[in-house]
This record gives structure tokens, C-alpha cells and sequence, in this order.
């Protein structure tokens, strides 16, 4: 991989930034709501096992083998095991890991190992951010740690930050997942990352940089629940808060603009130039532990793993346990995954390209390739061109998690796509297959075409699909349901990629 | 997104796009017949209005780099570092002249179909670029309407062809579409494919089945991807080569744009269209009016890709064409310490079409003395919709504009002829 165009890389900044406030606010979520009756058709269409409810949302995709081992654990049981992931072996996903060393890297290795402005280490972060959805035994470690870099978020690639984008990952959203989100945001605040990728790192008290200053509090903690004075007085507290040579951060008392500030109630002297970084940390502690901070990260999170509308008891429910807990996160999750509101919101989600992607290689049983990442990049870039690679949403608001905002032409036929190419192998042709993926998916054949199908259902999508959607797949082949079949059918094999196809780009594995 | 930043995906997309083709090779021939059925089921469209090209400048674009007010003592003022100077704009009238970046639009400036609108921006005062591009999208604050102002305007328009209203250059649909009418939202006509079709797996036909019924937020795409694969198969089959040897710069932009002109030229219906360029946030390193420099890189992809729109179309093609900017505010007054602009409120459109009466800056200026300033900020003198509230309908027969701007009335700079 080589550096690119410069053009070509600030662009992509803002290509996306259209999509960016597709579904900002609350607007889009009503014109584009699904009527009653259509929403309450979509139960029809998932298994209510609370079991396969949990892993639809809580892993990338269910397996049998996760399935297996929740059932057995039960749902509290499976939280606290996941809760723990440094006691879940994850090993074959180390060994791939390795193929991407710049992926965790500090600031000093990346610019040892790469000429100044190399995009490398974001391709292998974005790669290992795929390989770590699809294989990680850590899977609620993994959902989480992606939730936190998208409220966090830092485009990668983007300009700047070429040297420290795989740290912030690694040192910020990553070592804080399941810790408390006060002391992710003071790391993300002295960050090299996020200073440039906000500008506050060129911010002077002359001309204080309003950016990050309004980031931060309308994405990362309050929302718009700010004043245009709340913002120029932040943005003041935080000059100084620097990148210093070698990349490192840099606390400058030099540029640090003193006096008395008030943002949203918080007061402080701010008596020397000296006492800035204090007073800026003291800022973020009151920011993180705010009640509006609270409201908006516990919507957050239902968004993400509850609805499209996160439910306002639930919401009010996890913002008390988050601040009851002092901003920790675990209590938080195991306070959602318990709730009626969580057990009530089956098929109320829709995949996103990237989950849709995980989930398919996850069902399909497909495994790491031998060697090199040749197959890690196609899917890699199978999700920047549907929008969804990991950490590649240009403006700081982050990646949108409601229904409406993936639902396009494009994006459906790239599903329809990319299912066929991974259960025919065609391409990525590298990931190792079950040897026989019939048997693998359907032990024993069905005497005929529908058993078939509902057989391939059960296992992809957790349950047979409704009568119609069954024959509609069989229609590929020219089979009704009643059509016989036998292991000496000379059809078959020309037409299970497009059977598997098909249950894939059904309504029901839309939903999760 | 279709152009990746590294190489190495650059390679690997070439793969996978020439494998899914290589995979699809027979959905033409598979659809070719429908295609050319749907395009005339609706080739006696009613719409004979122009096609409405709506660029959205992501970011924050600053008008004021853009069309420098070299004519205010208070511009040099306020940005010592990084105004235009007066000696480096071009088509200058002593008070406004343009970027020099801008150069490749020259022609259209001086043979008068491109013209500016300065001061404009929104009522809202919000500097949040996702609460402003939300309420730039809708356009209608203070009321109860939650759809896109381009969908209303498709929805007036009456026209309801699989093509009627477009999205391209994204996988995500756009916003200014969200509402009753089914624009699509295509990545490109090229990569529209789906694979597997053949007349031996008429996978397109199991899909429709297969969502005839499902919830709506699933079937929409679906149903709209089906009738669009049929409706564009005739021109991915006979590819395109724009004419007049109009050269597109090779970006998201221009990709998008040379599509547009494509989808207008086919016939195919297009009554409104919305495309994207990004990185106008300049907090920093905003830069001289040179080449190599942010500002005047991305003014030039932006005048290049305009450029090459109009020649492709030609004259007689631009005579049904509006195309009009937009971006959610405009930038800070005085520059900050990165020489670079915070987020401000007025800003500027740019406006192109055989109709419109160009060469000249429209504004009712309120100057950049500091007195007349919105927090910093060059004030907004004209309603962003007014604007296009004119152009709807001189040039889109429009006549009540209640529907898609509640309340607002259209503007009389008298920046277009009447279609």
C-alpha cells in the first residue's frame, strides 16, 4: 500500500458527510418510521427466543457454537463470562492479529516503521477491526469497544492523525470499553488523535479553535443542549491541551487562555496558565457525570442494541445506573441486556452492511484464511464501498445506527451481492470453507426442496422462513417445496449458493 | 463510498467490482427488455420542467473565499493571513470577484450562465454542522414537516419514474430526498448490478417475492433497486463516454456529476438529482489562493467537475438544467489561529443553468463592518430558500411554493428567465 493521492483522501472527508445527518435527529426516525402493523410483522419473520434475541444483537451473528454455550450458560451466565474477556481465549484471532501489527501500535512504533503521512497503519486498524467482529471469542468486548470508537469517534483514515489513530484505538476507546466512560473521555482529551482530529492542538489563547470545544459537547457528552457561549468558553479552558514533537501529547501552559470560565453550570477560577490542564479535566469529570451526558449515552446504547426508538424507560433506567455507578460501563450493560424493555424489542433492529457482512461469514462457518489477509481486505472493501468500514464515517458524529439510514438501492443489492459471492466462494476465494458446506449447514438432507430450505433457514436465520419467502428461494432453481430431492439430485450443487443467497437477502437476516 | 484512500483497496475493488460484473455479465440480457419497457412506460412524462441538480458542499463552505467581497475594507481586516487578494481574483467587479481556483468556470461566468447569490444562509442560527444540515435538508423549521425539501419539490414536480429523483455518489440515501416519493440512491450507474442474474436464476424475480410483503423500511429499497436495475440496464450495457471532450476530474464529485449528466442525456426521466463534495471544514490551514493549498484545491475539484457537467451537456443540454450549491453555513468572519475559519452563518450558492442570468454576484450586502456582523458572522440577508424558491419556479414551473418552503416567499432578484 502506498500513499494516496492527497485529493482523494480529503475528499472521502466529506463524501460521506451527507449521510452524515441522515438520521442526525429525530426527523428522519418519524418520516421514515415503518407503520404499526408493518413493525409488529417483523416479529413473525425471528425466532422470540430470548436466547437467539441476545446474540442477534449482542455478537456480531450468531453461531452454532455460540448459541450452544448461551444456552448453556443462560443469559445472565453468558454476561458475565463475556463481561470478563481477558478469561476467553481468543488465539486463532491473536495469530491473525499478528498479520496486523500496526493495528495496535504505539505513536513511536508507527513512525518508525512508516514514511510520514502513510495510510498503512489505518488499513490494517479497519482490517483488524473486521477480523475482530467476525472471530473474536470477545464478542460483547468487540460490540462494545466499536460502540465507544463511534461516540469517540476519529475518521480513519483521516489527515493528521496517521501516526496515532491505532493508539487512540488501543489506548482510548479500546482499554475503556468495559471501564468508566470518565476516564475514556479525560484519555480521549489527551489524546494526540483527537486533538488533531479536532484541532485543538493548533488552538491559541489569542484565537481560541472552536472544534473540539463543540464536539465535545454535543457528540461526546451533553448534546445539543449547549449555548454558542457555553462553546467559545470551553473552547478557551481547553487551549494548551497540544501535540508536542514526536507526536506525543503536550499540555502547553504557554497558549493557555486563563481566567474564570462557566460552561453548562461548571465554574472554575482558572487562575494560571499553569492549572489548565487540571481545570480542562475537572471540565470533562463534570461533562462525563452530567445528567444530559447520562440521558444521551444511555439513548445511545439503545440505539445500538435495543431500537430504533430507544425506549424513554429504559433510557431512564440505564442513565440512573450509569451515574449511580460513577460513568461505569459494565453495570450499564447488564442493566439493558436484562430489561423487559431488551426482551421486548425482538426484530426491531436492522442489520447495518457491516453486521450483515459479520454475520454471513459468522453463519456460513467460514473461517480465517492460511495465510496473509488477502481475504481480510476484500471484506474490508466490500465495507467501504458499502459505507460501513470501520472507522472510515468522515465527520466526527460517527457512524448513524437506525434503520433508515442504511436503507438504500445501492446498499440492498451490495448485500444481495456479496451473499452470493461468499456462499458460492467465489470471492473472497481465500477463507477457509467447511469441506462440505451442504453438510456442514444442513447435517441430513431433507427428503424435499422446501425441508431444504427451511433446514438452511433454521441454521442461517434461526428459524424457517414464512411459506411464501420459501418458495420465492426455491423459484431460483425451478424447485416448488414439494419438489423430491435426494443426495444423487445432479441440481443440487449448481444451486445451494443461490439457495444460501437467497435466505441471506431475505427480510428475516435483515433483521437481528 | 466508491474510491477508497489506499492502494492496495483500490486494487482489491478493482477485483471484487470486475468479479460481482464478471458474475452479473447476463443480468443485461436478462433485463434489457424490461428496462426498455419501464423507460417508455414513462417517456411521456408530464414533467417538462428543468432538471434540478442540487450540490451539497459539506462542512461549512466559505462563501467568503469563494466570492472574495474584495470590495470591503473590513474582509482584509478580519483575515490577514488568508483573504484573497484583490490582485489574484478573477471576473472582479471591484466589490466581489472569484477565487482564482475558480478559473475553469470563467467561460459560464462571462457567457452568463453562472451566477452567485452572497449573504445567503438559513434562519436557524445553529453552528452545528449536523443540526444545520438537518434543518438545510428539511427546510421548513418551526413546523411539523419532517421531509426532505427535495422531496417535496419531486413530489410537485409530478414526476414518478423509477429515475425521477436520484442520489448519487453515496450508498446512504440522502436526506434531502427522506419523504413520499422513491428516489433512488445509487453509488454509481456502473456498480448497479446484481449478481447472479441469468435467465437460468432469475434472482431479481425470487427478491421481488421475497418483499412483496416485508416491512416497509425493508421492501423500499428493495422494490426501488429492482425497478432502477431494470430502468439504467440499457446504459450500463452501452456504457458512456461524456462528450465534447468534457474531462471530469477522476473524484467522488466528478464521478458523480459525469452520472447525472449521463442519466439526463438517456432520457430516462430525471427530474431532480442531489450529489455531494466534501472537506469545506477548513478550522485549519485554510490557506494562500495557490495551488496546493486546501482552499484552492478543493475550489478547483469543485470548478473542474462543474466545468466538465456543462460541457458534457452542452449548451442545448444546459438549457433544462438548474444546478444550484448549497452547504449548511458559512464560515467565521475573522480567521482564528490555524489560519484557518470557525464555523459561521451567511454564505454562498453558486447557481448554473442555461437559464440563469449569470456573470454576477446577486446580494443585498450587509457589509463585513463589524457592527453588521451575526456573532462574528457575515449576516444572512437572504433565505437560502427564497432562492430557490425563485428558480423553482421560473425554471421548474412551480407556482404556489407552500408545499415545499411553508411560508416562505420566493425571492425577485430576477436570477433566472422564465422555461
Amino acid at each position: 500500500m502506498t500513499t494516496p493521492q492527497p485529493t482523494r483522501r480529503t475528499l472521502l472527508r466529506g463524501a460521506t458527510a451527507l449521510a452524515a445527518t441522515a438520521v442526525a435527529g429525530l426527523g428522519v426516525d418519524a418520516a421514515l418510521a415503518a407503520p404499526a402493523a408493518a413493525a409488529t410483522g417483523r416479529t413473525g419473520l425471528l425466532s422470540g427466543d430470548p436466547i437467539a434475541h441476545l446474540l442477534r444483537r449482542a455478537t456480531f451473528g450468531a453461531t452454532p457454537a455460540t448459541l450452544a454455550e448461551a444456552n448453556r450458560l443462560g443469559l445472565a451466565g453468558w454476561l458475565d463470562r463475556q463481561l470478563n474477556p481477558a478469561a476467553i481465549d481468543d488465539s486463532a484471532l491473536d495469530a491473525l492479529l499478528t498479520r496486523l501489527p500496526l493495528a495496535g501500535a504505539d505513536i513511536a512504533t508507527v513512525r518508525a516503521k512508516l514514511p510520514a503521512r502513510s495510510y498503512d497503519a489505518f488499513g490494517q486498524l479497519g482490517r483488524a477491526a473486521v477480523a475482530r467482529a467476525i472471530w473474536s471469542n470477545r464478542q460483547l468486548f468487540e460490540m462494545t469497544a466499536m460502540f465507544w470508537a463511534n461516540h469517540l469517534h476519529i475518521a480513519a483514515p483521516s489527515s493528521g492523525v496517521w501516526d496515532s489513530r491505532a493508539d487512540y484505538d488501543k489506548t482510548v476507546t479500546r482499554a475503556y470499553a468495559f471501564g468508566k466512560f470518565s476516564d475514556m473521555l479525560r484519555a480521549s482529551a489527551r489524546h494526540p488523535a483527537m486533538l488533531t482530529y479536532l484541532d485543538n492542538r493548533n488552538s491559541t489563547k489569542a484565537q481560541p479553535n472552536e472544534n473540539y470545544a463543540r464536539e465535545l459537547l454535543e457528540l461526546h457528552t451533553v448534546g445539543m443542549n449547549y449555548t454558542e457561549a457555553d462553546v467559545q468558553a470551553a473552547a478557551r479552558l481547553l487551549t494548551g491541551m497540544t501535540v508536542g514533537a514526536g507526536g506525543a501529547y503536550a499540555y502547553n501552559a504557554a497558549r493557555h487562555a486563563t481566567g474564570a470560565v462557566t460552561v453548562l453550570g461548571f465554574s472554575h477560577p482558572n487562575a494560571t496558565a499553569e492549572g489548565g490542564e487540571a481545570a480542562v479535566l475537572a471540565l470533562l469529570d463534570y461533562l462525563a457525570m452530567h445528567p444530559a451526558t447520562a440521558r444521551r449515552i444511555a439513548t445511545n446504547l439503545c440505539l445500538r442494541f435495543v431500537a430504533d426508538e430507544a425506549p424513554a424507560t429504559l433510557v431512564a433506567k440505564l442513565a440512573k445506573v450509569y451515574l449511580d455507578n460513577g460513568t461505569a460501563i459494565a453495570p450499564v450493560l447488564r442493566a439493558l441486556f436484562t430489561s423487559s424493555e431488551f426482551a421486548a424489542s425482538i426484530a426491531q433492529k436492522v442489520r447495518t452492511p457491516l453486521e450483515d457482512l459479520t454475520a454471513t461469514v459468522r453463519a456460513l462457518g467460514l473461517g480465517i484464511e492460511k495465510s496473509g489477509t488477502k481475504a481480510l481486505d476484500a471484506l474490508y472493501n466490500h465495507l467501504v464501498n458499502s459505507g460501513n468500514a470501520p472507522f472510515r464515517w468522515a465527520p466526527p458524529n460517527g457512524f448513524p445506527e437506525v434503520a433508515a439510514a442504511w436503507a438504500s438501492p445501492s446498499a440492498f443489492l451490495q448485500r444481495c451481492n456479496i451473499h452470493l459471492n461468499l456462499a458460492a466462494g467465489w470471492y473472497p476465494s481465500q477463507l477457509t470453507r467447511p469441506a462440505d458446506l451442504l453438510k456442514s449447514l444442513v447435517p441430513v438432507l431433507p427428503g424435499t426442496y422446501g425441508g431444504l430450505v427451511d433446514a438452511l433457514a433454521t441454521r442461517l436465520v434461526g428459524t424457517p422462513l414464512p411459506a411464501a419467502h420459501t418458495a420465492a428461494v426455491l423459484s431460483v432453481a425451478g424447485k416448488a417445496p414439494t419438489s423430491s430431492l435426494t443426495s444423487s439430485d445432479k441440481q443440487l450443487a449448481g444451486s445451494l449458493p443461490y439457495l444460501i443467497a437467497l435466505v441471506l437477502d431475505s427480510p428475516a437476516f435483515q433483521l437481528r | 463510498m466508491r474510491n477508497t484512500t489506499d492502494r492496495g483497496c483500490d486494487e482489491n475493488n478493482t477485483l471484487t467490482r470486475r468479479r460481482l460484473l464478471g458474475r452479473t455479465a447476463a443480468v443485461g440480457a436478462g433485463l434489457v427488455g424490461a428496462g426498455l419497457s419501464t423507460e417508455l412506460a414513462f417517456a411521456d412524462e408530464t414533467y417538462t420542467g428543468d432538471t434540478l441538480v442540487v450540490l451539497s458542499l459539506r462542512g461549512g463552505f466559505d462563501g467568503l473565499s469563494a466570492i472574495a467581497p474584495i470590495g470591503d475594507p473590513d474582509y482584509y481586516r478580519a483575515r490577514p493571513t488568508i483573504a484573497v487578494p484583490k490582485s489574484q481574483v478573477i471576473a472582479g467587479d471591484g466589490t466581489f470577484g472569484l477565487h482564482p481556483a475558480l478559473a475553469p468556470l470563467l467561460p459560464m461566468w462571462s457567457g452568463g450562465t453562472l451566477a452567485a447569490v452572497h449573504a445567503v444562509g438559513q434562519q436557524d442560527p445553529t453552528r452545528s454542522h449536523f443540526a444545520a444540515m438537518e434543518s438545510l435538508e428539511n427546510a421548513a423549521p418551526g413546523s411539523a414537516v419532517r421531509s426532505g425539501w427535495l422531496d417535496r419539490m419531486l413530489g410537485g414536480t409530478g414526476a414518478t419514474g423509477p429515475l425521477a429523483g436520484v442520489s448519487l455518489g453515496n450508498t446512504m440515501p440522502a436526506r434531502l430526498f427522506v419523504g413520499s416519493t422513491a428516489a433512488v440512491t445509487m453509488a454509481g450507474v456502473d456498480d448497479f448490478t446484481l449478481a447472479g442474474e441469468s435467465a437460468k436464476r432469475p434472482m431479481a424475480a425470487a427478491l421481488r417475492s421475497l418483499y412483496a410483503d416485508a416491512p416497509d423500511v425493508l421492501a423500499g429499497p428493495a422494490q426501488a433497486a429492482d425497478a432502477a436495475l431494470a430502468a439504467t440496464s440499457r446504459l450500463r450495457t452501452a456504457g458512456y463516454t461524456p462528450a465534447n471532450g468534457a474531462a471530469y476530474p477522476a473524484t467522488p464529485l466528478g464521478t458523480a456529476l459525469s452520472d447525472v449528466a449521463r442519466l439526463i442525456k438517456s432520457g430516462i426521466g430525471l427530474a431532480a438529482a442531489t450529489v455531494d463534495q466534501g472537506n469545506w471544514d477548513m478550522h485549519d490551514a485554510l490557506g494562500n489562493a495557490v495551488k496546493g493549498q486546501r482552499m484552492y484545491d478543493n475550489l478547483t475539484e469543485l470548478a473542474t467537475a462543474l466545468a466538465a457537467f456543462a460541457a458534457d451537456l452542452g449548451p442545448a443540454g444546459m438549457k433544462n438544467v438548474t444546478l444550484v450549491t448549497i452547504s449548511e453555513f458559512g464560515r467565521r468572519v475573522a480567521e482564528n489561529a490555524s489560519r484557518g475559519v470557525d464555523h459561521g452563518h451567511g454564505n454562498a450558492m453558486l447557481l448554473m443553468g442555461g437559464g440563469i442570468r449569470g456573470g454576477k454576484v446577486y446580494t443585498k450586502w450587509p457589509t463585513l463592518a463589524p457592527p453588521a456582523l451575526t456573532d462574528g458572522d457575515l449576516t444572512a440577508t437572504t433565505d437560502y430558500r427564497t432562492v430557490i424558491g425563485e428558480l423553482l419556479q421560473k425554471r421548474c414551473g412551480f407556482g404556489d411554493l407552500s408545499t415545499v418552503f411553508p411560508g416562505v416567499t420566493p425571492g425577485s432578484f430576477g436570477l433566472a428567465t422564465a422555461h
